[in-house]
């Protein structure tokens, strides 16, 4: 079958195309950089080391750049700073994922299972308030950081962030909400339960798993985001990693090692993150609908 | 009912609160910044009328920037959507290995912009790059080309890999369209004779329709204040030829210190971003809708 087998290439280039970077990326961060610009390719005739790891957590300088004329340039001390870069980044982004969970679940709630007057334009307004381009946000936020002198610290990128990400769980959540059936919900309120003991015992535990991806879509979006991470950052002992991975790509002098050796460290969060997110949330949403 | 209501507002007011007032708050706040000069190297910050305005349009490098960003975005925001539906329906059939596909296809769309930089530097190095090299080995080229420091070459690039991190969103809202659309519309369009590309035109493209719209709609204003990629890329560069008007702003704002100036030129790319939607919302046929909502 001639639509088949183009069914199943097209597919296989969208694996590809998603997937190759990072594959790339891994391979090019085992191999020395001689291998890499070695031309005719000959990526695996230089061995493999994990050297670049290794410098990168330790600090201790990979064998190739110990040889005597070697250019010692192209270790650069920004790959130094991944892995606390990498620790900021878990608990700017782990705290924002609990912030989300524990404000936006409540009213998620409410605008999926409860009446009340404003609920429409409320919810509507929520939805638009991500749509004011965050580059017209960047000013006030800076001058308003610097006035409560959070400047450069991890509690201003968590606040930014949560405000930034709480309209979409919001709107993710109340989805999950509003597909339990009303029948569980009126059991409960028969049982004589108040709203807060209906939405703990009955909804929370129903949605658990969709609640827990809609936590890492939140971790993901603060994870990788850039434009405020840049201006607001501080110091290099609480810069997040999306900021330290930028100085990496625009210094030259930095090893193909190094760097491939840096972005794998850094997609690995990325990598389990999408395939939980994939999981949960988007064949959460699509189950409502006809079964592809 | 009315004693009730009271406590509902309990839920949803630790979200609205915050998130209004630091929406509203600063809109505002960069409304009057726009007005006044507000310079870190000059004292004081008098009101200036729509001086600050008049000098980002007197600025030759701001109208680059504003037809980089008009370019970058009518390439870059068509393309997604297209991809994204066409990924869309590769992740809707059925077929061995599906979940793979399905797993990784969102992986470009959660990585942070500046390892997708990073990563499509790597494609794009002028002697290293892969794709110079798979280039020559197909005999297309046999110098390198400059992709990131020839300017069109360097705007080709930014655009790939932007598109490349836009795509995955794209295609799942264009799944969760396409699977919430009654296969027994297809069944009855088949009986009726009607070919593939009859069936995608009256069955699905009525169906997904309202999605499109959305999507382009998102799409464009991700592009006109697109930042992270384009800046750890190539740096706005070569020369200004992939500036967007985004990082004129935080350059504004916080290279040049003119506080006045970045506000101002925000305001003027919100009021981009509007045209950009209004233009959108007003292309796309009325009918379109109608089908959609019944």
């Amino acid at each position: 079958m001639l639509g088949r087998s183009l069914l199943l290439f097209g597919a296989f280039l969208v694996f590809l195309f998603s997937a190759s970077p990072v594959i790339l990326s891994f391979i090019g961060s085992i191999v020395p950089d001689q291998a890499i610009f070695s031309y005719p390719p000959n990526w695996f005739g230089y061995g493999v080391t994990l050297d670049n790891y290794r410098y990168i957590f330790t600090g201790e300088l990979p064998t190739v750049y110990q040889a005597e004329g070697a250019n010692r340039s192209m270790i650069s001390d920004a790959a130094r700073q991944v892995p606390r870069a990498l620790f900021n980044s878990m608990i700017v982004s782990g705290s924002v994922a609990l912030i989300n969970l524990l404000l936006g679940g409540p009213a998620a709630y409410a605008y999926a299972r409860m009446r009340f007057r404003g609920r429409r334009a409320t919810f509507i307004g929520l939805i638009m308030a991500p749509l004011v381009p965050s580059a017209a946000l960047i000013v006030p936020y800076y001058l308003l950081v610097q006035q409560f002198g959070l400047l450069g610290t991890k509690l201003s990128m968590i606040l930014i962030h949560s405000i930034m990400t709480l309209p979409f769980t919001t709107l993710i959540l109340s989805v999950f909400f509003g597909r339990i059936p009303d029948e569980l919900e009126d059991a409960a309120l028969v049982d004589g339960c108040t709203p807060l003991q209906s939405f703990l015992r009955i909804f929370v535990p129903l949605v658990r798993p969709s609640l827990l991806a809609t936590g890492l879509f939140a971790f993901m979006l603060s994870y990788s985001e850039f434009l405020f991470a840049h201006a607001l950052g501080g110091s290099s002992d609480s810069r997040l990693l999306p900021v330290v991975m930028a100085a990496l790509a625009r210094n030259t002098d930095v090893s193909w090692g190094l760097l491939n050796a840096s972005i794998f460290i850094a997609v690995v969060p990325s990598l389990l993150l999408v395939i939980v997110v994939w999981r949960f949330v988007v064949e959460g949403l699509l189950a409502g609908s006809v079964k592809g | 009912m009315t004693r009730r209501a009271n406590t509902e507002y309990l839920w949803v007011l630790p979200v609205l609160i915050p998130v209004f007032l630091f929406t509203l708050y600063p809109v505002a706040h960069a409304l009057w910044k726009s007005l006044h000069r507000s310079q870190v190297l000059l004292p004081g910050e008098p009101f200036v009328g729509l001086a600050n305005y008049a000098s980002l349009l007197n600025d030759s490098t701001i109208w680059a920037s504003l037809r980089n960003t008009l370019g970058f975005t009518l390439v870059a925001a068509p393309i997604t959507v297209v991809v994204g539906l066409g990924v869309a329906y590769l992740l809707l059939a059925n077929y061995p290995g599906r979940i793979y596909v399905r797993s990784v296809v969102l992986l470009p769309w959660a990585l942070p912009g500046a390892i997708t930089a990073v990563i499509w530097i790597w494609v794009f190095h002028p002697s290293w790059g892969l794709l110079n090299h798979g280039l020559r080995l197909a005999g297309i080229i046999d110098r390198n080309l400059q992709w990131l420091t020839q300017p069109d070459l360097a705007r080709f690039a930014v655009a790939v890999a932007h598109i490349w991190a836009q795509f995955p969103f794209a295609a799942v809202l264009m799944l969760a369209a396409l699977s919430s659309i009654d296969s027994t519309l297809y069944s009855a369009a088949a009986i009726d004779g009607a070919n593939a590309w009859q069936r995608f035109r009256f069955v699905t493209l009525p169906q997904i329709s309202t999605m499109i719209a959305v999507l382009t709609v998102y799409e464009t204003l991700v592009a006109v204040t697109s930042y992270d990629v384009t800046y750890a890329m190539t740096g706005g560069g070569p020369g200004s030829a992939t500036t967007l008007l985004a990082f004129q702003i935080w350059k504004q704002s916080f290279s040049m210190l003119n506080f006045g100036n970045g506000a101002a030129l925000a305001f003027l790319t919100a009021l981009l971003s509007l045209i950009f939607i209004a233009l959108i919302l007003w292309a796309i046929p009325a009918e379109l809708f109608r089908t959609d909502d019944e």
